[in-house]
């Protein structure tokens, strides 16, 4: 049998990549390849070629700071991101954390100044109240709604997001703030893609989230279930236990 | 001085010797916030004490270090220093520095005020005190939980650097775009340091990079070469802004690694600002023993353990690559989450790991012990996990051959806990 191969896209590795987000890409990456799986990461930022993109069958891209995401801005708006939501409408997995998840929505409102219009890939928006509303930093578990496994991370954001009604939320917290930290839920789904205010980050210590990425990711390029080899998640387990244990938080 | 002021510092200090000689462990900070709490000013009143001035050491890594080779420099000259020796570099540890070394009438006897400051509050600091030197050294991302984003800091820094009194001079590492550009505001009463050499570039950039764009005009730098992190030969092709010329670029190593090289270059270039010779700085610089946790060498029976404070991800790429050039064999990890850390981990996927599968014995350790296991998984390399520090550190020692060194890499309250277990007291 020929050996399966995917396309990991990597959106602005060199811009938005804050605090551990290229842990996702290794994950992502070794996963496949400690299953035989040929992987290769395609990064994409301003320069690069649409072409390149659709070429994928994986995306992810990560959080960022202001003046990063306004130097992105434009070329996402216009060039990268109405190719990801033609490919996440048609079933292409996709991953989004943190500033990408807000960037894939409708708007940002600020606290001062106007509407920054989103790519409008995800149905939702966000919104900042200033420095005196609280900030969601910390610890967080939830319970993922789709098969009600765990998963934990770590939040830093001063944007509210609230889904419209195109979108599923991904889980439910149980610890933590969440998407808006009033209704209890934490990031969104759509399709085959997941987007998440987990930071950690959210796939080393989670696995199985990225397990259900590269099975979709196959299942779309291949046109068949492909079942994954389990592979040893002990620390990943272990690092989960010891953050719920610490939070008091039972399964 | 008021008779209010000398009753104040007296009896904060009273609270500093009870404090430190009960082995509480607080003596760094609490005088100082208890003297700040009845009487804000009196920050402002010690800064004015120092008859040649204070000079402050401001930068994510390398202020400890390099405030400790300024001290010993001026001290060679004859100068009498006081600096915040245990790194307690907020305004109430720089004031507990002071309190600690009056006389009881609350007077200081000192030629320089010499202390590192706190990202965050080197705003605060500089409304109490006028310092007649500020040395940077470098930004890198660290503790966003903290701290925030790289570029909130470089904003308030260049609001306060911009109004900072003319008797201030700074100095500037050349090689770091957004510290350089810190210059660009401040005309005439700018120093540079920076390193010129071809053979210190990196082949494959490392990961942690943060201010790979221009400070000027936001486009994408362009580098000759990279010595690491983003610090090295940078110029922007679009607004032509460049790496300005360093006043000081080369000095014999007084400490491994290419960052102790910024260190000594930034101490150096402070040294000559205030008209110091180099033989002096050559001859206070030798047999220079390094701050705790930096490198420093501790003996337990007749095995060695070299100890590297690693918080960030630049700091750990930098440590890494120091130990490999010193051919480690055996390497310790260990990761806490507490405050003085950063409670985020997230930031060790940020760190080139990848670099350690040739190392014989890598051990994992600390509070978040799992996530750095997990860590090493995916950069292919295998590690001894040990959930309980002092078991590990034990385990590891046991094991060492005679002739080889241990390299611990921990993060802050890490490097603590192990001279704990090591020497028996956490910092001095």
């Amino acid at each position: 049998m020929k050996k399966l191969q995917l396309n990991i896209a990597w959106l602005y590795p060199d811009l938005m990549s804050t605090y551990g987000d290229r842990g996702n890409v290794i994950v992502l990456e070794k996963r496949c390849v400690w299953r035989d799986i040929e992987a290769h990461v395609v990064p994409i930022t301003l320069e690069t070629d649409i072409k390149k993109l659709r070429e994928c069958d994986l995306i992810f891209m990560g959080g960022a700071q202001d003046r990063q995401q306004k130097l992105v801005g434009e070329d996402f708006l216009t060039k990268k991101g109405p190719v990801v939501k033609k490919m996440v409408e048609d079933n292409v997995p996709a991953l989004f954390v943190c500033a990408a998840y807000q960037f894939v929505g409708n708007y940002y409102l600020p606290y001062q100044g106007e509407k920054i219009m989103g790519a409008g890939i995800f149905d939702l928006h966000t919104e900042h109240y200033g420095d005196q509303s609280k900030r969601l930093i910390g610890n967080v578990v939830a319970k993922v709604i789709e098969d009600a496994s765990i998963i934990v991370g770590f939040e830093n954001h001063g944007g509210y997001t609230y889904l419209g009604s195109k979108m599923k939320p991904f889980a439910k917290v149980k610890i933590g703030g969440g998407n808006n930290g009033k209704d209890g839920y934490e990031g969104a789904v759509y399709k085959n893609s997941i987007g998440s205010y987990f930071h950690g980050p959210l796939l080393p210590k989670n696995p199985h989230i990225a397990d259900w990425l590269i099975e979709k990711a196959l299942e779309k390029k291949y046109g068949k279930t492909v079942v994954l080899k389990p592979l040893d998640d002990g620390f990943s387990s272990n690092a989960r236990t010891a953050i719920m244990n610490r939070l008091g938080v039972l399964a | 001085m008021s008779f209010l002021d000398r009753v104040i510092i007296t009896n904060a200090k009273t609270v500093s010797t009870t404090s430190t000689g009960f082995g509480i462990g607080a003596g760094e900070t609490w005088p100082g916030e208890l003297a700040l709490k009845l009487r804000p000013q009196i920050a402002s009143y010690f800064g004015k004490q120092f008859t040649k001035g204070v000079i402050f050491v401001v930068g994510t890594n390398g202020k400890t270090t390099t405030t400790l080779m300024i001290k010993k420099i001026l001290e060679a000259a004859g100068n009498r220093v006081i600096h915040n020796a245990t790194g307690a570099n907020l305004l109430n540890g720089i004031v507990s520095s002071c309190i600690r070394q009056t006389d009881w009438k609350g007077n200081l006897h000192a030629d320089y005020g010499l202390f590192e400051v706190d990202e965050n509050s080197l705003p605060i600091i500089l409304q109490y005190i006028t310092p007649i030197r500020i040395v940077i050294l470098n930004l890198f991302r660290d503790q966003l939980d903290r701290y925030g984003e790289v570029d909130v800091i470089i904003e308030k820094w260049q609001k306060v650097l911009k109004d900072v009194s003319v008797q201030t001079e700074v100095i500037l590492n050349s090689d770091d775009p957004s510290v350089a550009y810190f210059g660009h505001a401040l005309d005439s009463r700018v120093r540079y340091f920076g390193l010129n050499d071809r053979k210190a570039y990196l082949k494959i950039a490392e990961h942690a990079t943060d201010s790979a764009f221009c400070p000027q005009c936001g486009a994408r730098l362009t580098y000759e070469g990279i010595y690491y992190s983003h610090i090295g030969i940078w110029h922007c092709e679009k607004c032509n802004l460049k790496r300005p010329i360093p006043d000081v670029h080369t000095f014999p190593k007084v400490l491994d690694g290419l960052y102790n090289q910024y260190n000594t270059l930034a101490a150096v270039a402070l040294a000559k600002s205030l008209g110091l010779k180099e033989s002096l700085m050559k001859q206070a610089l030798t047999s220079f023993v390094p701050a705790f946790g930096r490198q420093e060498e501790i003996v337990v029976g007749d095995k060695t353990i070299k100890l590297f404070l690693s918080k960030n991800p630049a700091g750990f790429n930098a440590s890494l690559r120091t130990v490999l050039e010193l051919g480690a064999k055996n390497v310790f990890l260990v990761l806490n989450d507490r405050i003085p850390d950063g409670t985020d981990v997230s930031w060790i996927w940020d760190v080139d790991f990848e670099v350690l599968h040739t190392v014989h014995r890598v051990y994992v350790a600390g509070d978040r012990v799992y996530d750095l296991a997990l860590r090493l998984q995916y950069a292919d390399t295998k590690t001894h996990v040990e959930p309980e520090l002092k078991i590990g550190i034990q385990k590891a020692i046991d094991t060492l051959p005679k002739d080889q060194t241990l390299f611990v890499l921990a993060t802050y309250s890490a490097v603590l806990d192990i001279r704990k277990i090591l020497l028996g007291h956490k910092i001095l």
